[in-house]
C-alpha cells in the first residue's frame, strides 16, 4: 500500500514540477548559474542603505560533506548501529546514545550534512505488507497483513522471520527474481535526507560514496546531489565493482553526465585522501592508462570535480615537508606511510601526485600544455567518520570509527598494518569540517556555492574567514565595518578567477579572519601564492599578512617568530591570553607577473591548543606515549584565487 | 527437530533467503545441486539494475559481461557458503543482524497514524515540537586588544552615542570593523549560539528590548545591542508542524517495536552466558 501511495504521489509531484517547469524554460529560458551571476547581481550604483539590496552571502554555512553510518559495510561491520537518520539528528545538535552507549552531542549543531555511505545496494523485504492480491490469496499472508494493519508489525515480522527459518514460508509468498520485492538501501538513504532537510534551517543533501580503491591506492569520491529524492530516486548509485561499476573516475563522470541528461538534476563530486593515493589521485600520466592525461580527462575533472576534501581524520593534505621546506606549518598531522591498506610503502616521489598546494601547481602546468586546469579546486574539509557521528572538535573527538569512540585503550595501538608500515591509532586526526558562503541554507543554495568553491576547509573550528582578490583593494577597506561589502564589490570571493591585469597594477586581496567565537585566538594569516614561470616549473611561497601582537619576521630568515604557546598539557587547557580574536588586512602581491599564471590560498593559524589526545589522557587518567603529539596549531584553508593572463 | 533450532542455521538460512528474495540470486528452490539457472527474472533484474544505474539499458555485449559476472557469484556464494565461510564472520553477522533489524521495522512502521495519534502523541512530549525564539537585532562591535586601558571610556562614550542616534543609528562609521553583519533579523536563538557563541545568545535572550545597551560579552569583545524584538517559545500547533510530529511519532514506534521484536524473538531461546573469570573483566573506573 504505502509503496504503491508512494508511486503516485512522486508520479503526481513529477507531473507537477513538469508542467510548472515546463512553461516557466518556455517563458524564462532562465541559464545555469554561473560565477559571472554573483557579480551581476551588483547594480552599477548601490543604492544609498548598505543592506538594501545585498544578494552576496553574510553568513558561513557549517558542514560535513562526508560521514558514514551503519549502512556502509565497513562502518556497520565494525559495530556502528546508527543510521542516516540517526546521524542527521545528531548534527541537527541533538543528544543521542553513540554506537558504544556513551552519550554524545555536539557543542552546537552544524548547518549541512551529506551522509555518503558506500551504496551497495543492500535490499530487504517490503512488499510482505504492500498487500498484493498473491498474499492477501494466502491465509497465512492475509493473517500477517491484517496484523501489520492493526499496528501489530512486529509480532506479523516475528512470525515472518520464524517462518522462513523453519522453512514454513508459504510458497505462493516467495518472490521470483526480478519483481521489485525489495527497496534498496539507497532509497532508505533517500528517504532519510528527505525527513531531516528543512529549508532555511538545516540542509541534509542526498549523496554517497563511490569508494574506488584500485591496488589499495585511495581514489575515493563522494557524490553529492542538489535535486531532491524525485530526480535521484530514478537512479542507483554508481558502484566500483564490474559489471554494473568501475575504479576509473572517468566512469564515474561518465555516470554524472548519464544521470544529469536523463533527470536534468545536478550532481557533484569530491576527492579525499590523495595522502593515501599512493601517487594516483592528481596525476600527469593516468594509472588506469600509463598515458599522460589529456584534455578530455582535463575537461571531464575540472568540470565534475570542483572541491577537494583537504583535511579528515585520514590525516591532513594541504602540503608536506618533502614538498614544501621551506613552511615551517607543513608538517600537520601528517599520514604518509603508505596506501590506504598500507599494501604498498610510500616513496617520495608519489607525494606531489598527492598534496592539494602541489596539485594546485602541477594544475597550473597543465592548463598551459592542454589549454585546461584538470587540478582547479576550492578545499573543503570533513571528518569521514564511520559513527554516523561528525565530530571533528578536539575535546568531543569520536573517532574514525566504532571501536575508536572514546576510551583509556582506544589511543594506543596499530590502526593499519602492512608492507607500507604501522599506523597507530593515535594517529587518528580530530578534523574537519567545511565553511560555505552561501545565501542562504538550502540545498540549491548550498551546492551552488559549492559549484563556485565559495568555500574553505578547516580542521575542527569554526572561524570566520574571508578572502577577496581585486586590482583595488585599498589599505583603509580593511577598516570598513563591513569589509565584506567592499570585498564584493571590488573583488572577487575565494573560489573566482582574475585576468586582464590592468597596465602596472598587482593583484590586491582583502583577507580577514574571525576565530571561532567558542574556540582559540588566532596566530595569524598567510597568503600561499603558487605560480608557473616563463620555464614552464612551478614554484610557491608562503607570506605572512596580518599576525596577533607586535612580533616583528626575523631579519635573515624572513619568519615570524611563534605566537607562543599556553597549553596546559596534563590539564588539557589553554588560555586566550595570546593571539587575536580577529585579523584583518589588504596585502598586495610583492612579486607580481603579468605573464606568469598563478593561484592564491589563504591559510590561518590558531594558537597552540591541546590535541585530542590530551583530552583523552586527562578524561582517562593515562599516560601516552612519548611520540604521541599532545597539542597543535589548528587551522583553515580557503578555496583559492586563481590569475590567468589574458591571452 | 533440533537442528531447526540452531540458532546459526538460522543465521544461515535467512540469510540464504533474504538474498534469495531481494533478487539478486536465482531460486534455489528451483535449481538443482550443481546447476546454475540464469532465469528470465534474474535477467530482468540485471537489466534493470544496470539500466537504473546508466539510465540507459545494456548492449548486448555490456549484458554477456554481466551474466558472466552473475554466474561466478552464485557459484561463489554457494560454495563459500557451503564451507562455513560464513561463519563466525564478523561482518557477516552483523550485516545480517542489520538486515533483520531492518526487515522487523519495515514491517513493524507501515501504519500511518491518524491526526488524534499525532495530538496526542504532541501533547505528550511538547519539548520535542518547542518552537525556538527568534531574535531580531543589530549590533556595534569593539575589540578589546585595540582600546586596551581605554576600553571603559570608549565602550561609554559609544554607548552614548548610540543612545543619541536611537534605532536607526548609522553603524557603518561606529565601533571597530568586524566580520559579521551589523544587523541580524528573524535569527533563532540556536543561530545566534553559533554564530556569537552560548555567552552572547544568553544574555540577548534576557536583554530588554527597544534601547540601546551593552556592552554584551561574546568570545570575540564587546557589543552594544539593539533589540528590537524577541519572541517567546511556544508548542506550534499540530497542522504547522504536522511532517515532523509525523516523524518523531515514527522514530519512537520503531524503537518499541525493535525493543519488542528481541523481547519476543529471546523468548525462543535459552541464554546461558559462561563468564569468564574474574581476572580477565576490566574494572569500570
Amino acid at each position: 500500500m504505502k509503496i504503491n501511495n508512494f508511486v503516485i504521489r512522486m508520479g503526481v509531484l513529477l507531473a507537477l514540477v513538469i508542467a510548472l517547469w515546463v512553461p516557466a524554460q518556455v517563458l524564462a529560458q532562465e541559464p545555469a548559474p554561473s560565477e559571472q551571476e554573483l557579480e551581476n547581481v551588483f547594480p552599477k550604483k548601490a543604492p544609498y542603505s548598505p543592506a538594501a539590496d545585498r544578494k552576496f552571502p553574510e553568513r558561513v554555512y557549517w558542514g560535513d560533506t562526508h560521514l558514514h553510518t551503519a549502512i556502509s559495510l565497513d562502518a556497520g561491520a565494525a559495530g556502528c548501529r546508527l543510521g542516516p537518520r540517526e546521524a542527521y539528528r545528531f548534527a541537527k545538535g541533538e543528544q543521542i546514545t553513540a554506537s558504544s552507549g556513551q552519550q554524545v552531542k555536539l557543542s552546537r549543531p552544524l548547518d549541512f550534512l551529506v551522509v555518503s555511505d558506500h551504496s551497495d545496494n543492500m535490499g530487504f523485504i517490503t512488499d510482505l505488507s504492500a498487500g498484493k492480491p498473491e498474499m492477501l490469496a494466502d491465509p497465512t499472508g492475509r493473517r500477517w497483513y491484517d496484523m501489520m494493519q492493526n499496528g501489530h508489525g512486529a509480532q506479523a515480522a516475528l512470525e515472518i522471520v520464524g517462518s522462513f527459518a523453519q522453512g514454513k514460508f508459504p510458497t505462493a509468498l516467495v518472490y521470483a527474481p526480478g519483481t521489485q520485492g525489495y527497496r534498496s538501501t539507497w532509497e532508505t538513504i533517500i528517504k532519510a535526507a528527505e525527513e531531516a532537510n528543512a529549508p532555511g534551517r538545516f540542509t541534509a543533501f542526498i549523496g554517497y560514496e563511490w569508494t574506488s580503491l584500485a591496488a589499495g591506492n585511495n581514489l575515493h569520491r563522494n557524490v553529492i546531489f542538489r535535486d531532491d529524492a524525485s530526480k535521484a530516486s530514478q537512479v542507483e548509485p554508481y558502484t566500483t565493482t564490474p559489471p554494473y561499476g568501475s575504479n576509473n573516475p572517468r566512469d564515474l563522470w561518465k555516470w554524472m553526465a548519464a544521470y544529469e541528461q536523463k533527470t536534468g538534476g545536478e550532481v557533484l563530486a569530491i576527492a579525499h585522501n590523495g595522502n593515501l593515493s599512493n601517487g594516483t589521485m592528481f596525476p600527469l600520466i593516468e594509472s588506469f592508462t600509463g598515458k599522460p592525461i589529456d584534455r578530455e580527462y582535463a575537461e571531464q575533472r575540472a568540470h565534475w570535480e570542483r572541491l577537494y576534501e583537504t583535511t579528515q581524520i585520514k590525516g591532513d593534505g594541504e602540503t608536506h615537508p618533502f614538498l614544501s621546506p621551506n613552511d615551517e606549518f607543513a608538517n600537520y598531522e601528517r599520514w604518509d606511510k603508505g596506501n590506504l591498506d598500507m599494501s604498498q610503502a610510500k616513496k617520495p616521489e608519489m607525494l606531489q601526485y598527492e598534496y592539494t598546494r602541489a596539485a594546485l601547481r602541477n594544475g597550473l602546468k597543465l592548463e598551459q600544455e592542454l589549454g585546461v586546469n584538470p587540478y582547479k579546486f576550492g578545499l573543503v574539509g570533513s571528518t569521514d567518520s564511520h559513527t554516523a557521528l561528525s565530530t571533528a572538535d578536539e575535546d568531543n573527538f569520536f573517532g574514525k570509527a566504532t571501536p575508536y569512540e572514546p576510551s583509556p585503550t582506544r589511543a594506543d595501538h596499530a590502526f593499519m598494518k602492512g608492507a607500507g608500515g604501522t599506523v597507530m591509532s593515535w594517529e587518528q586526526t580530530a578534523s574537519g569540517y567545511v565553511g560555505v558562503w552561501a545565501t542562504e541554507n538550502t540545498r540549491e543554495a548550498l551546492f551552488d556555492a559549492m559549484q563556485r568553491k565559495e568555500t574553505y576547509a578547516t580542521t575542527g573550528p569554526r572561524m570566520v574567514v574571508r578572502f577577496f582578490g581585486g586590482w583595488d583593494f585599498e589599505t583603509g577597506d580593511a577598516a570598513s565595518r563591513s569589509p565584506a561589502v567592499i570585498g564584493y564589490s571590488k573583488g572577487v570571493p575565494m573560489g573566482g578567477d582574475l585576468s586582464n591585469a590592468p597596465a602596472g597594477k598587482s593583484p590586491t586581496f582583502l583577507v580577514a579572519a574571525l576565530k571561532d567565537p567558542i574556540g582559540a585566538n588566532l596566530d595569524r594569516i598567510q597568503i600561499i601564492k603558487g605560480w608557473l614561470d616563463a620555464k614552464g616549473d612551478t614554484h610557491e611561497k608562503v607570506y605572512d599578512v596580518v599576525w596577533a601582537g607586535d612580533r616583528k619576521p626575523d631579519s635573515k630568515s624572513g619568519k615570524l617568530p611563534p605566537v607562543g604557546d599556553t597549553v596546559d598539557v596534563p590539564n588539557a587547557t589553554y588560555t586566550n591570553t595570546i593571539g587575536a580574536s580577529e585579523l584583518i588586512k589588504v596585502w598586495k602581491d610583492p612579486e607580481f607577473d603579468a605573464s606568469q599564471r598563478a593561484f592564491y590560498y589563504v591559510r590561518v593559524l590558531e594558537i597552540p591548543t591541546p590535541r585530542w589526545t590530551a583530552y583523552d589522557a586527562k578524561y582517562f587518567g593515562i599516560k601516552m606515549p612519548p611520540e604521541v603529539p599532545m597539542k597543535g596549531q589548528e587551522r583553515a584553508y580557503t578555496s583559492p584565487i586563481w590569475y590567468t593572463p589574458a591571452k | 527437530m533440533k537442528i531447526l533450532r540452531e540458532p546459526l542455521l538460522h543465521f544461515i538460512l535467512l540469510g540464504a533467503v533474504i538474498f534469495a528474495v531481494y533478487g539478486f540470486v536465482t531460486r534455489h528452490r528451483t535449481d538443482k545441486p550443481g546447476e546454475i539457472v540464469v532465469t528470465q527474472g534474474a535477467l530482468e533484474n540485471i537489466i534493470t539494475g544496470f539500466t537504473r544505474t546508466w539510465q540507459r539499458p545494456p548492449t548486448e555485449e555490456e549484458l554477456r559481461g554481466q551474466i558472466r559476472e552473475y554466474i561466478r557469484e552464485e557459484a561463489a556464494y554457494r560454495e563459500a557458503l557451503a564451507m562455513g565461510l560464513d561463519r563466525d564472520d564478523t561482518i557477516v553477522r552483523r550485516r545480517l543482524r542489520q538486515k533483520l533489524e531492518f526487515l522487523s521495522d519495515d514491517l513493524a512502521t507501515r501504519v500511518e497514524p491518524t491526526d488524534a495519534d499525532l495530538q496526542t502523541f504532541l501533547q505528550a512530549h511538547p519539548d520535542l515540537f518547542q518552537s525556538e525564539p527568534l531574535f531580531y537585532f543589530r549590533q556595534v562591535y569593539l575589540n578589546p586588544q585595540q582600546h586596551a586601558a581605554n576600553l571603559a571610556a570608549d565602550e561609554a562614550r559609544l554607548l552614548a552615542e548610540l543612545q543619541r542616534s536611537g534605532p536607526n543609528a548609522d553603524l557603518s562609521s561606529l565601533g571597530d570593523p568586524f566580520l559579521l553583519a551589523p544587523s541580524f533579523q528573524n535569527v533563532s536563538l540556536a543561530e545566534v549560539k553559533q554564530v556569537f557563541g552560548e555567552q552572547f545568545a544568553s544574555a540577548l535572550a534576557a536583554l530588554p528590548t527597544s534601547h540601546w545597551q551593552g556592552p554584551v560579552t561574546s568570545g570575540y569583545g564587546a557589543h552594544f545591542v539593539f533589540l528590537s524584538q524577541r519572541t517567546e517559545r511556544s508548542v506550534p500547533a499540530l497542522s504547522e508542524i504536522r511532517d515532523q510530529v509525523r516523524r518523531e511519532w515514527f522514530d519512537a514506534k520503531r524503537n518499541e517495536a525493535t525493543e519488542k521484536f528481541y523481547q519476543a524473538l529471546l523468548k525462543r531461546y535459552t541464554v546461558k552466558i559462561e563468564l569468564p573469570e574474574e581476572k580477565r573483566v576490566a574494572q569500570a573506573r
